[in-house]
């Protein structure tokens, strides 16, 4: 088994991406867990559909040939961020409702643009569904200069994202500009979504951005102690998963939802039987 | 004058909460907040804050505010240790890179010890007991420094040792920073309190000497039901008739 990895060109720039794809989920994935918006973030993944249907459309139709869904599906997760963002900073007595209303639109756009692109429509099936053997250099380069914006900005406002995630009232009673940290903190959401999206796709990549920080927040009571397990866990769940995928011949994504899941669920008596790290 | 209220009306969708609220606070002024659930006391501490907009009239406020919300109205399960909540405090005095400067650090240790949470400071926030959380949010109020202090019931459900600190604290603080605090404890707070502000509807200011027995027995009554000026009885040192 080991050579699977030693051999095969394609299985080892899908374990880099997965180890630099995990920096992003596991440090942006307990902000979603802390915050509790897990359901935002949802709904940005499912949204990302219309903006990659769109510019497959203009690619195929239109002549655009160096027109990327990537960069469709990173203009509409921003946007649905921004939007949502606004939702819950302006219309917090319909939030879930507009939250899922977004979800399903940006699904319906995308759908719609599906069924208007000629040819096969393998680059948004890889997307929809995950296929890491599908990543290029171009995929690579890009993970590493997001991964190094996403962790920079982390760093240098972490403080101010904690107070934001603990006690926004407070946060601005401190002079942080809360409206505009929560829009960048949901911002930096949606580039791990993208980022996270070639790994496991746009349906599953919910479970790779909280499953492993709720895990963590099990066993410890840190925030930064819980990204540094998260980004630890993601990365243990893509490698696992996409070997087990191989062995078993299952759809690589799936098998690390799956595996996510169990691991969770298998944690759960383990933590009540030992407590919380105090 | 540190707060001054005009006019003031405040209402969520159609339902009226506060109606020609009128009050003026001096600076160092020690003030009690008492009134019914639901009567509109968050409501007027949100109004000062600015985190709601009244429907009418001015709320002008000078001074830095802090703020110690009810303790169970906090995150219990967020992972943040006592050390890192009160230097939340100093937020605005981090440098460009984020991080705090050693006289802040300093400063948060020397409220933690005066709070007696040294021993605590390191330990998850979500494992305090309710008396010491309380302390922490106190902690992380004092640290901003500020002018205006606003206190949502500190004291409920917590144990009599971190209320007594809490109250010898304000005490200390008395005169040096203008202080807002909301209570039922009426009893305790009397002989502290410069003012005390009936909230029920509207606002209403009154003298210690003049809080008749009712606010005690928590039944808030004000002028404004139209009660006949007899209808208190005069009671103890500080249990007078309204007038």
């Amino acid at each position: 088994m080991f050579s699977l990895f030693t051999d095969n060109i394609f299985i080892q720039m899908a374990l880099l991406a997965s180890l630099l794809a995990s920096f992003a989920s596991g440090v942006i994935g307990s902000f979603v867990v802390v915050k509790r918006i897990s359901f935002i973030a949802g709904s940005i993944a499912h949204s990302v559909l219309g903006g990659m249907g769109l510019c497959l459309w203009l690619q195929r139709t239109q002549g655009l040939t160096w027109l990327d869904p990537i960069w469709g599906a990173f203009a509409s997760a921003i946007a649905s961020a921004l939007f949502l963002g606004w939702i819950h900073l302006n219309y917090r007595q319909r939030e879930d409702a507009l939250i899922a209303a977004i979800w399903s639109t940006g699904m319906a756009i995308g759908m719609i643009f599906l069924s208007l692109t000629p040819g096969s429509n393998v680059e948004l099936l890889n997307l929809l569904f995950g296929n890491i053997l599908w990543i290029e250099n171009r995929d690579i380069i890009r993970l590493i200069v997001l991964d190094g914006i996403i962790l920079s900005l982390v760093a240098l406002y972490y403080r101010k994202f904690l107070a934001l995630c603990f006690d926004e009232e407070q946060a601005i009673l401190q002079g942080v500009h809360v409206r505009a940290l929560y829009l960048l903190l949901l911002s930096l959401v949606a580039v791990s979504i993208v980022l996270l999206m070639q790994i496991i796709g746009t349906i599953l990549v919910i479970a790779l951005l909280t499953l492993p920080a709720m895990l963590a927040t099990l066993f410890t009571n840190r925030l930064a102690v819980m990204m540094g397990l998260s980004v630890i866990l993601c990365a243990l769940y893509s490698i696992i998963g996409l070997t087990a995928a191989s062995v078993l011949n299952w759809p690589p994504a799936a098998t690390i939802a799956l595996l996510s899941a169990l691991s969770y669920l298998l944690a759960l008596p383990i933590k009540k039987k030992f407590g919380k790290y105090r | 004058m540190k707060i001054e209220i005009n006019d003031l009306f405040f209402s969520y969708d159609s339902i009226e909460v506060l109606t020609k609220v009128n009050l003026q606070i001096q600076s160092g002024e020690f003030i009690g907040i008492m009134g019914p659930n639901g009567g509109g006391k968050t409501t007027l501490l949100k109004l000062i804050m600015g985190f709601l907009k009244p429907a009418k009239g001015k709320v002008t406020v000078s001074g830095k505010i802090g703020y110690v919300p009810q303790v169970h109205k906090t995150d219990r399960d967020f992972p943040i240790t006592v050390s890192e909540l009160i230097l939340l405090g100093a937020l605005s005095k981090t440098t460009i890179w984020g991080t705090y400067p050693a006289h802040i650090k300093e400063k948060a240790n020397l409220i933690i010890d005066q709070l007696g949470l040294t021993p605590h400071k390191n330990k998850v926030f979500g494992s305090l007991s309710g008396g010491l959380a309380q302390r922490a949010l106190l902690a992380r109020s004092l640290l901003s420094d500020p002018d205006i202090l606003l206190l949502d019931e500190p004291t409920a459900n917590i144990d009599t040792s971190s209320s007594a600190l809490i109250y010898q604290l304000l005490e200390d603080l008395k005169g040096d920073k203008t202080i807002l605090l909301v209570t039922h404890d009426l009893k305790t707070i009397i002989e502290r309190v410069d003012r005390v502000i009936s909230v029920q509807g509207t606002a209403n200011a009154y003298y210690p000497k003049d809080v008749c027995e009712h606010f005690a027995l928590g039944l808030y009554h004000t002028p404004l039901l139209g009660l006949p000026e007899n209808h208190f009885q005069e009671k103890g040192e500080h249990v007078l008739t309204i007038h």
